[in-house]
Protein backbone atom coordinates (compact mmCIF):
# COMPACT_ATOMS: atom_id res chain seq x y z
CA UNK A 1 0.00 0.00 0.00
CA UNK A 2 1.94 3.11 -0.93
CA UNK A 3 1.61 6.83 0.78
CA UNK A 4 -1.29 8.16 -1.16
CA UNK A 5 -3.57 5.28 -0.70
CA UNK A 6 -3.23 5.12 3.42
CA UNK A 7 -3.54 8.71 3.37
CA UNK A 8 -7.28 8.42 1.22
CA UNK A 9 -7.58 5.33 3.56
CA UNK A 10 -6.99 7.46 7.32
CA UNK A 11 -9.12 10.14 5.44
CA UNK A 12 -11.77 7.91 4.54
CA UNK A 13 -11.14 6.16 8.03
CA UNK A 14 -11.80 10.02 10.04
CA UNK A 15 -14.85 11.05 7.98
CA UNK A 16 -16.86 7.73 8.08
CA UNK A 17 -15.51 6.06 11.86
CA UNK A 18 -16.19 9.27 13.31
CA UNK A 19 -19.42 9.85 11.59
CA UNK A 20 -17.93 13.29 10.24
CA UNK A 21 -20.27 15.34 7.84
CA UNK A 22 -17.29 15.94 5.87
CA UNK A 23 -15.99 14.63 2.28
CA UNK A 24 -13.10 13.03 3.13
CA UNK A 25 -10.84 14.52 0.38
CA UNK A 26 -11.61 17.56 2.36
CA UNK A 27 -9.66 16.61 5.42
CA UNK A 28 -6.38 19.19 5.40
CA UNK A 29 -3.04 16.83 5.28
CA UNK A 30 -0.85 18.92 7.57
CA UNK A 31 -3.14 20.32 10.07
CA UNK A 32 -3.70 19.05 14.00
CA UNK A 33 -6.11 16.49 13.45
CA UNK A 34 -7.38 17.32 16.76
CA UNK A 35 -7.38 20.97 15.86
CA UNK A 36 -10.15 23.60 15.16
CA UNK A 37 -10.80 22.34 11.39
CA UNK A 38 -12.41 19.26 12.50
CA UNK A 39 -14.33 20.22 15.75
CA UNK A 40 -12.96 16.65 17.72
CA UNK A 41 -13.04 15.85 21.29
CA UNK A 42 -11.30 13.65 23.86
CA UNK A 43 -13.60 10.47 23.22
CA UNK A 44 -12.92 11.05 19.51
CA UNK A 45 -9.58 10.78 20.54
CA UNK A 46 -10.24 7.49 22.28
CA UNK A 47 -12.10 6.32 19.44
CA UNK A 48 -9.55 6.95 16.52
CA UNK A 49 -7.12 5.14 18.71
CA UNK A 50 -9.11 1.88 18.35
CA UNK A 51 -10.10 2.61 14.67
CA UNK A 52 -6.65 2.99 13.68
CA UNK A 53 -5.46 0.62 15.45
CA UNK A 54 -7.86 -2.29 14.25
CA UNK A 55 -7.07 -1.20 10.63
CA UNK A 56 -3.75 -1.10 10.41
CA UNK A 57 -2.27 -3.32 12.90
CA UNK A 58 -0.60 -0.79 14.63
CA UNK A 59 -0.05 -0.01 18.41
CA UNK A 60 -0.74 3.30 20.02
CA UNK A 61 0.01 2.50 23.56
CA UNK A 62 -0.15 5.73 25.38
CA UNK A 63 -0.78 9.42 24.91
CA UNK A 64 2.97 10.24 24.02
CA UNK A 65 2.47 8.20 20.82
CA UNK A 66 -0.89 9.34 20.60
CA UNK A 67 0.45 13.36 20.36
CA UNK A 68 2.86 12.16 17.91
CA UNK A 69 0.62 9.98 15.26
CA UNK A 70 -2.52 12.45 15.90
CA UNK A 71 0.00 15.85 15.08
CA UNK A 72 -1.67 15.79 11.42
CA UNK A 73 -2.84 13.25 8.38
CA UNK A 74 0.29 13.33 7.32
CA UNK A 75 2.11 12.53 10.31
CA UNK A 76 -0.53 9.56 10.48
CA UNK A 77 0.81 8.19 7.53
CA UNK A 78 4.47 8.31 8.52
CA UNK A 79 3.61 6.54 11.92
CA UNK A 80 1.37 4.16 9.62
CA UNK A 81 4.04 3.54 7.20
CA UNK A 82 7.07 3.27 10.21
CA UNK A 83 4.56 1.00 12.78
CA UNK A 84 3.05 -1.61 10.63
CA UNK A 85 4.00 -5.13 10.67
CA UNK A 86 5.22 -6.53 7.14
CA UNK B 1 -46.61 29.61 52.30
CA UNK B 2 -44.95 28.05 49.48
CA UNK B 3 -44.75 29.59 46.24
CA UNK B 4 -47.49 28.91 43.82
CA UNK B 5 -46.15 26.76 40.92
CA UNK B 6 -47.03 27.92 36.87
CA UNK B 7 -46.24 26.47 33.54
CA UNK B 8 -44.75 28.95 31.40
CA UNK B 9 -43.30 26.56 29.05
CA UNK B 10 -43.65 23.47 27.04
CA UNK B 11 -41.95 21.51 24.26
CA UNK B 12 -42.45 17.74 23.09
CA UNK B 13 -41.04 14.88 20.64
CA UNK B 14 -43.52 12.25 19.54
CA UNK B 15 -44.65 9.99 17.01
CA UNK B 16 -46.97 12.81 15.47
CA UNK B 17 -43.91 15.13 15.63
CA UNK B 18 -40.94 17.23 16.56
CA UNK B 19 -42.90 20.13 18.23
CA UNK B 20 -45.75 21.31 19.92
CA UNK B 21 -47.29 22.47 17.25
CA UNK B 22 -47.07 18.93 15.34
CA UNK B 23 -48.71 17.40 18.53
CA UNK B 24 -51.18 19.83 18.97
CA UNK B 25 -52.54 19.02 15.64
CA UNK B 26 -52.36 15.40 15.81
CA UNK B 27 -54.56 15.70 18.84
CA UNK B 28 -56.95 17.93 17.50
CA UNK B 29 -57.14 15.96 14.35
CA UNK B 30 -57.19 12.55 15.86
CA UNK B 31 -54.28 10.76 14.65
CA UNK B 32 -52.88 8.01 15.41
CA UNK B 33 -48.96 7.58 15.85
CA UNK B 34 -48.83 3.90 15.78
CA UNK B 35 -47.50 1.87 12.59
CA UNK B 36 -45.36 -0.84 11.62
CA UNK B 37 -42.06 -1.17 13.85
CA UNK B 38 -38.76 0.10 11.24
CA UNK B 39 -36.44 1.04 13.84
CA UNK B 40 -34.87 -2.14 13.99
CA UNK B 41 -36.25 -6.40 12.72
CA UNK B 42 -38.02 -7.85 14.83
CA UNK B 43 -39.37 -11.30 14.93
CA UNK B 44 -41.90 -11.42 17.64
CA UNK B 45 -45.93 -11.40 18.33
CA UNK B 46 -45.99 -7.86 17.15
CA UNK B 47 -44.61 -5.68 15.21
CA UNK B 48 -45.80 -2.30 15.79
CA UNK B 49 -44.57 0.57 17.57
CA UNK B 50 -45.03 4.34 17.91
CA UNK B 51 -41.59 6.25 16.24
CA UNK B 52 -40.49 9.45 16.35
CA UNK B 53 -40.42 10.44 12.50
CA UNK B 54 -36.79 10.97 10.90
CA UNK B 55 -37.18 14.29 9.90
CA UNK B 56 -37.58 15.99 13.51
CA UNK B 57 -34.37 18.01 13.77
CA UNK B 58 -31.24 17.06 15.31
CA UNK B 59 -29.67 18.80 18.47
CA UNK B 60 -29.59 22.33 18.61
CA UNK B 61 -26.67 24.12 20.44
CA UNK B 62 -24.40 21.59 21.06
CA UNK B 63 -21.01 21.22 20.48
CA UNK B 64 -20.48 19.03 16.87
CA UNK B 65 -18.31 16.11 18.29
CA UNK B 66 -21.73 16.24 21.14
CA UNK B 67 -24.10 16.32 18.76
CA UNK B 68 -22.41 13.40 16.31
CA UNK B 69 -22.85 11.03 19.44
CA UNK B 70 -26.33 11.61 20.70
CA UNK B 71 -28.63 8.77 21.65
CA UNK B 72 -31.88 9.47 20.08
CA UNK B 73 -33.14 10.19 23.28
CA UNK B 74 -31.12 12.23 24.04
CA UNK B 75 -31.73 14.11 21.10
CA UNK B 76 -36.18 13.90 21.55
CA UNK B 77 -34.74 15.24 25.21
CA UNK B 78 -32.70 18.52 23.75
CA UNK B 79 -35.58 19.17 21.36
CA UNK B 80 -38.28 19.01 23.27
CA UNK B 81 -36.50 20.70 25.96
CA UNK B 82 -34.95 23.68 23.76
CA UNK B 83 -38.82 24.02 22.48
CA UNK B 84 -39.67 24.36 26.17
CA UNK B 85 -37.62 27.04 27.38
CA UNK B 86 -37.79 29.26 23.56
CA UNK B 87 -41.99 28.43 24.36
CA UNK B 88 -41.07 30.00 27.85
CA UNK B 89 -38.91 32.81 27.00
CA UNK B 90 -36.33 31.58 29.31
CA UNK B 91 -33.17 33.34 28.28
CA UNK B 92 -29.81 32.92 28.98
CA UNK B 93 -29.97 34.81 32.83
CA UNK B 94 -32.97 32.34 33.10
CA UNK B 95 -31.61 28.95 32.71
CA UNK B 96 -28.46 29.82 34.37
CA UNK B 97 -29.77 29.10 37.62
CA UNK B 98 -33.21 26.71 36.43
CA UNK B 99 -33.09 22.96 38.71
CA UNK B 100 -33.13 20.65 36.24
CA UNK B 101 -35.53 16.98 36.53
CA UNK B 102 -34.85 14.47 34.25
CA UNK B 103 -37.09 11.09 34.15
CA UNK B 104 -35.83 8.34 31.31
CA UNK B 105 -35.51 4.29 31.68
CA UNK B 106 -33.15 3.01 29.44
CA UNK B 107 -31.00 5.86 28.22
CA UNK B 108 -29.14 4.95 24.91
CA UNK B 109 -29.87 1.77 25.07
CA UNK B 110 -30.74 1.38 21.04
CA UNK B 111 -27.20 2.76 20.34
CA UNK B 112 -25.31 0.02 22.95
CA UNK B 113 -27.23 -2.83 21.40
CA UNK B 114 -26.25 -1.51 17.63
CA UNK B 115 -22.73 -1.35 18.96
CA UNK B 116 -22.96 -4.92 20.58
CA UNK B 117 -24.76 -6.21 16.85
CA UNK B 118 -21.90 -5.13 15.10
CA UNK B 119 -19.45 -6.52 17.55
CA UNK B 120 -21.10 -10.07 17.93
CA UNK B 121 -21.21 -10.16 14.19
CA UNK B 122 -17.65 -9.56 13.62
CA UNK B 123 -18.09 -6.29 12.12
CA UNK B 124 -15.79 -4.42 14.68
CA UNK B 125 -13.17 -5.71 17.03
CA UNK B 126 -13.65 -3.69 19.58
CA UNK B 127 -16.40 -1.90 21.47
CA UNK B 128 -16.70 1.47 20.30
CA UNK B 129 -16.82 4.23 22.85
CA UNK B 130 -18.29 6.59 20.88
CA UNK B 131 -21.86 4.24 20.64
CA UNK B 132 -21.72 3.96 24.45
CA UNK B 133 -21.05 7.12 26.19
CA UNK B 134 -25.10 7.96 25.67
CA UNK B 135 -25.69 4.62 27.31
CA UNK B 136 -26.75 5.76 30.82
CA UNK B 137 -29.91 7.53 31.51
CA UNK B 138 -28.05 10.48 33.10
CA UNK B 139 -26.60 11.43 29.92
CA UNK B 140 -29.61 12.84 29.05
CA UNK B 141 -29.56 15.86 31.85
CA UNK B 142 -26.10 16.01 31.51
CA UNK B 143 -26.65 16.66 27.88
CA UNK B 144 -29.48 19.20 28.88
CA UNK B 145 -27.58 21.11 31.11
CA UNK B 146 -24.33 21.86 28.89
CA UNK B 147 -26.47 22.38 25.61
CA UNK B 148 -28.93 25.07 27.53
CA UNK B 149 -26.14 26.22 30.11
CA UNK B 150 -28.43 25.01 32.95
CA UNK B 151 -26.43 24.78 36.42
CA UNK B 152 -29.09 24.97 39.45
CA UNK B 153 -29.99 21.61 41.02
CA UNK B 154 -30.55 18.24 39.07
CA UNK B 155 -31.73 15.05 39.56
CA UNK B 156 -32.53 11.89 37.12
CA UNK B 157 -35.26 9.40 37.77
CA UNK B 158 -36.49 6.43 37.05
CA UNK B 159 -39.13 4.96 38.06
CA UNK B 160 -40.58 2.80 35.10
CA UNK B 161 -43.35 4.64 33.24
CA UNK B 162 -44.45 7.26 36.09
CA UNK B 163 -40.91 8.35 35.85
CA UNK B 164 -41.22 11.90 33.92
CA UNK B 165 -44.54 12.43 35.61
CA UNK B 166 -42.00 12.11 38.82
CA UNK B 167 -39.62 14.41 37.37
CA UNK B 168 -42.51 17.06 36.59
CA UNK B 169 -43.61 16.72 40.49
CA UNK B 170 -40.05 16.95 41.83
CA UNK B 171 -39.81 20.17 39.36
CA UNK B 172 -42.85 21.66 41.43
CA UNK B 173 -41.45 20.90 44.57
CA UNK B 174 -38.35 22.37 43.97
CA UNK B 175 -39.83 25.86 43.46
CA UNK B 176 -41.99 25.31 46.41
CA UNK B 177 -39.00 24.79 49.04
CA UNK B 178 -37.46 27.22 47.34
CA UNK B 179 -34.35 25.53 45.45
CA UNK B 180 -34.97 27.50 42.20
CA UNK B 181 -37.31 29.97 40.56
CA UNK B 182 -37.69 27.94 36.77
CA UNK B 183 -37.49 24.68 37.05
CA UNK B 184 -37.21 22.16 33.68
CA UNK B 185 -38.85 18.59 33.88
CA UNK B 186 -38.37 16.48 31.02
CA UNK B 187 -39.56 12.85 30.26
CA UNK B 188 -37.22 10.86 27.39
CA UNK B 189 -37.31 7.61 25.98
CA UNK B 190 -36.03 5.74 23.09
CA UNK B 191 -37.55 2.26 21.06
CA UNK B 192 -34.73 -0.40 21.55
CA UNK B 193 -35.14 -4.07 21.34
CA UNK B 194 -34.55 -4.75 25.12
CA UNK B 195 -37.50 -2.95 25.72
CA UNK B 196 -39.52 -4.03 22.55
CA UNK B 197 -38.85 -7.91 23.39
CA UNK B 198 -39.41 -7.71 27.25
CA UNK B 199 -43.09 -6.14 26.88
CA UNK B 200 -43.41 -8.77 24.42
CA UNK B 201 -41.92 -11.83 26.18
CA UNK B 202 -44.28 -10.70 29.07
CA UNK B 203 -47.16 -10.50 26.36
CA UNK B 204 -47.75 -7.28 27.27
CA UNK B 205 -48.16 -5.86 23.54
CA UNK B 206 -51.49 -5.28 21.36
CA UNK B 207 -50.26 -6.70 17.94
CA UNK B 208 -52.30 -3.70 16.33
CA UNK B 209 -52.73 -0.74 17.78
CA UNK B 210 -53.62 -0.36 21.41
CA UNK B 211 -57.26 0.07 21.99
CA UNK B 212 -57.34 1.44 25.64
CA UNK B 213 -60.78 0.74 27.25
CA UNK B 214 -62.16 -0.82 24.53
CA UNK B 215 -63.82 -4.44 25.06
CA UNK B 216 -61.26 -5.98 22.60
CA UNK B 217 -58.22 -4.43 23.78
CA UNK B 218 -55.14 -6.95 24.08
CA UNK B 219 -52.18 -4.81 25.53
CA UNK B 220 -50.42 -1.59 24.88
CA UNK B 221 -48.46 0.37 22.08
CA UNK B 222 -44.97 0.74 22.86
CA UNK B 223 -43.92 4.36 22.04
CA UNK B 224 -41.05 7.14 21.87
CA UNK B 225 -39.78 10.59 22.46
CA UNK B 226 -39.88 13.64 25.22
CA UNK B 227 -41.83 15.69 26.77
CA UNK B 228 -40.91 18.79 28.90
CA UNK B 229 -42.07 21.39 30.98
CA UNK B 230 -41.03 24.85 31.85
CA UNK B 231 -42.57 24.72 35.73
CA UNK B 232 -41.74 28.56 37.86
CA UNK B 233 -42.47 30.70 40.07
CA UNK B 234 -46.05 32.17 39.70
CA UNK B 235 -44.58 35.59 41.43
CA UNK B 236 -41.47 35.46 39.21
CA UNK B 237 -43.84 34.55 36.29
CA UNK B 238 -46.12 37.38 36.67
CA UNK B 239 -42.52 39.51 37.20
CA UNK B 240 -41.26 38.57 33.62
CA UNK B 241 -44.56 39.02 31.84
CA UNK B 242 -44.26 35.32 30.93
CA UNK B 243 -47.63 33.63 29.52
CA UNK B 244 -48.99 30.98 31.59
CA UNK B 245 -50.30 27.95 30.21
CA UNK B 246 -51.94 25.71 33.17
CA UNK B 247 -51.71 26.28 37.01
CA UNK B 248 -49.77 23.45 38.86
CA UNK B 249 -52.03 22.64 41.74
CA UNK B 250 -50.51 19.34 43.04
CA UNK B 251 -49.78 16.09 42.97
CA UNK B 252 -49.99 12.22 44.77
CA UNK B 253 -47.32 10.08 44.78
CA UNK B 254 -48.13 6.38 46.19
CA UNK B 255 -46.65 2.50 46.28
CA UNK B 256 -48.72 -0.40 45.52
CA UNK B 257 -45.63 -2.27 47.19
CA UNK B 258 -47.30 -5.79 45.34
CA UNK B 259 -45.83 -6.94 42.05
CA UNK B 260 -42.78 -5.67 39.61
CA UNK B 261 -45.68 -5.67 36.80
CA UNK B 262 -49.15 -6.12 38.04
CA UNK B 263 -51.04 -3.62 39.49
CA UNK B 264 -52.58 -4.01 43.08
CA UNK B 265 -55.86 -5.57 41.93
CA UNK B 266 -57.64 -2.86 43.62
CA UNK B 267 -55.30 -0.32 42.70
CA UNK B 268 -54.18 0.92 45.98
CA UNK B 269 -51.25 2.90 45.23
CA UNK B 270 -53.04 4.62 42.67
CA UNK B 271 -56.21 5.11 44.73
CA UNK B 272 -54.15 6.78 47.22
CA UNK B 273 -51.91 8.89 44.39
CA UNK B 274 -55.05 10.31 43.15
CA UNK B 275 -56.67 10.99 46.32
CA UNK B 276 -53.52 12.77 47.44
CA UNK B 277 -53.28 14.92 44.42
CA UNK B 278 -56.84 16.09 45.10
CA UNK B 279 -56.15 16.77 48.55
CA UNK B 280 -52.48 18.66 47.61
CA UNK B 281 -54.42 20.54 45.25
CA UNK B 282 -57.39 21.28 47.86
CA UNK B 283 -59.96 19.86 44.97
CA UNK B 284 -63.39 18.25 45.62
CA UNK B 285 -64.68 15.75 43.03
CA UNK B 286 -67.25 18.49 41.85
CA UNK B 287 -63.76 20.15 40.69
CA UNK B 288 -62.59 17.64 37.78
CA UNK B 289 -63.59 18.84 34.34
CA UNK B 290 -61.13 15.91 32.45
CA UNK B 291 -58.86 13.57 33.22
CA UNK B 292 -56.05 12.15 31.17
CA UNK B 293 -55.87 8.56 31.99
CA UNK B 294 -53.05 6.34 32.03
CA UNK B 295 -55.12 3.94 29.72
CA UNK B 296 -52.71 2.08 28.42
CA UNK B 297 -54.70 -0.34 26.69
CA UNK B 298 -53.77 -3.70 28.77
CA UNK B 299 -56.50 -5.37 30.04
CA UNK B 300 -55.37 -5.38 34.01
CA UNK B 301 -54.55 -1.47 34.03
CA UNK B 302 -58.09 -0.13 32.09
CA UNK B 303 -59.59 -2.24 34.21
CA UNK B 304 -58.12 -1.11 37.32
CA UNK B 305 -57.84 2.46 36.76
CA UNK B 306 -61.38 2.53 35.87
CA UNK B 307 -62.15 1.27 39.15
CA UNK B 308 -59.80 3.70 41.30
CA UNK B 309 -61.80 6.65 39.72
CA UNK B 310 -65.00 5.55 40.30
CA UNK B 311 -63.71 4.58 43.97
CA UNK B 312 -62.38 8.50 44.26
CA UNK B 313 -64.70 10.56 42.18
CA UNK B 314 -67.92 8.55 42.67
CA UNK B 315 -71.06 9.64 40.73
CA UNK B 316 -68.91 12.74 39.87
CA UNK B 317 -67.12 10.18 37.19
CA UNK B 318 -70.55 10.31 35.13
CA UNK B 319 -69.64 14.06 33.75
CA UNK B 320 -65.93 13.89 33.73
CA UNK B 321 -64.67 13.43 30.12
CA UNK B 322 -61.56 10.48 30.27
CA UNK B 323 -58.71 9.87 27.35
CA UNK B 324 -55.95 7.61 26.84
CA UNK B 325 -53.66 9.69 25.11
CA UNK B 326 -51.28 6.24 24.53
CA UNK B 327 -53.85 5.95 21.82
CA UNK B 328 -52.54 8.29 19.42
CA UNK B 329 -48.79 8.50 20.74
CA UNK B 330 -47.83 4.57 22.21
CA UNK B 331 -46.94 4.37 25.70
CA UNK B 332 -43.64 6.23 25.27
CA UNK B 333 -42.73 4.80 28.97
CA UNK B 334 -39.86 7.75 30.76
CA UNK B 335 -41.67 10.02 28.38
CA UNK B 336 -45.08 9.43 29.04
CA UNK B 337 -45.52 11.38 31.95
CA UNK B 338 -43.70 14.37 31.17
CA UNK B 339 -45.44 14.07 27.39
CA UNK B 340 -49.44 13.36 28.86
CA UNK B 341 -48.57 16.52 31.29
CA UNK B 342 -48.08 18.61 27.83
CA UNK B 343 -51.30 17.07 26.62
CA UNK B 344 -52.81 17.85 29.62
CA UNK B 345 -51.37 21.48 29.34
CA UNK B 346 -53.03 22.12 25.68
CA UNK B 347 -56.26 20.55 26.94
CA UNK B 348 -56.21 23.31 29.62
CA UNK B 349 -54.80 26.11 27.14
CA UNK B 350 -56.66 24.95 24.34
CA UNK B 351 -60.17 24.00 25.34
CA UNK B 352 -59.13 20.62 23.52
CA UNK B 353 -60.56 17.04 24.77
CA UNK B 354 -58.71 14.36 23.08
CA UNK B 355 -60.01 11.65 21.71
CA UNK B 356 -58.79 7.95 22.71
CA UNK B 357 -58.59 7.18 18.90
CA UNK B 358 -58.73 3.31 19.05
CA UNK B 359 -62.12 2.95 20.42
CA UNK B 360 -64.56 1.20 18.91
CA UNK B 361 -66.65 -0.58 21.18
CA UNK B 362 -65.95 0.38 25.12
CA UNK B 363 -65.52 -2.27 27.99
CA UNK B 364 -69.17 -2.94 29.88
CA UNK B 365 -66.95 -2.25 32.82
CA UNK B 366 -66.45 1.40 31.89
CA UNK B 367 -70.13 2.43 31.01
CA UNK B 368 -70.12 4.70 33.65
CA UNK B 369 -67.18 6.69 32.13
CA UNK B 370 -67.49 9.54 29.36
CA UNK B 371 -64.70 8.10 27.36
CA UNK B 372 -63.31 10.57 24.59
CA UNK B 373 -63.69 9.12 21.16
CA UNK B 374 -62.60 10.08 17.52
CA UNK B 375 -63.10 13.48 16.72
CA UNK B 376 -62.32 14.31 20.21
CA UNK B 377 -64.22 17.80 21.71
CA UNK B 378 -63.90 21.46 22.66
CA UNK B 379 -64.41 22.13 26.15
CA UNK B 380 -63.62 24.91 28.78
CA UNK B 381 -62.13 22.85 31.50
CA UNK B 382 -60.94 24.17 34.83
CA UNK B 383 -59.13 21.62 36.71
CA UNK B 384 -57.37 18.32 35.04
CA UNK B 385 -55.59 15.28 36.56
CA UNK B 386 -52.93 13.06 34.66
CA UNK B 387 -52.14 9.60 36.10
CA UNK B 388 -48.82 7.81 35.09
CA UNK B 389 -48.36 4.19 36.89
CA UNK B 390 -45.09 2.69 36.75
CA UNK B 391 -44.47 -1.08 36.68
CA UNK B 392 -43.35 -1.99 40.11
CA UNK B 393 -46.29 -0.05 41.64
CA UNK B 394 -45.29 3.46 41.07
CA UNK B 395 -47.84 5.85 41.15
CA UNK B 396 -47.88 9.88 40.63
CA UNK B 397 -51.10 11.75 39.65
CA UNK B 398 -50.94 15.14 38.88
CA UNK B 399 -53.52 18.18 39.21
CA UNK B 400 -53.45 20.95 36.94
CA UNK B 401 -55.75 23.86 36.21
CA UNK B 402 -56.60 26.52 33.92
CA UNK B 403 -54.44 29.85 33.61
CA UNK B 404 -56.64 32.66 35.22
CA UNK B 405 -56.78 35.30 32.48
Amino acid sequence: MDRDAVRADVKQLLATGLRLQVAPETIPDQEPIFGEALGLDSIDALELVVLVEDRFHVSIPDEEVGRRAFASVDALVDFILAERPG
Amino acid sequence: MPPRVVITGIGAVSALGGDVAALTAGLIEGRCGIGPLTLFPYRGRCATAAEVPEAVPAAVAVAPATARRLSRPDRFALTAASEACRRAGLGDDLRRDAALFVGATTGGMFETEQVYGRRRAGAERRYRLSRMVGTPVSTAASVLSQALAIYGPQATVSTACSSSALAVAMAADAIRRGAARVALAVGTDGLCRLTYAGFDALQALDPDRCRPFDRERRGLSLGEGAGAVVLEDADHARARGARVQAVFLGYGTATDAHHVTAPHPAGAGALAALRAALAAGGLAPEAVDYVNAHGTGTPQNDAVEVRVLRDVLGAQLARIPVSASKSQLGHCLGAAGALETVVTVLALDEGILPPTVSLRDPDPACADVDLVRTPGRRARLGVALTSSYGFGGHNVTIALGRAER
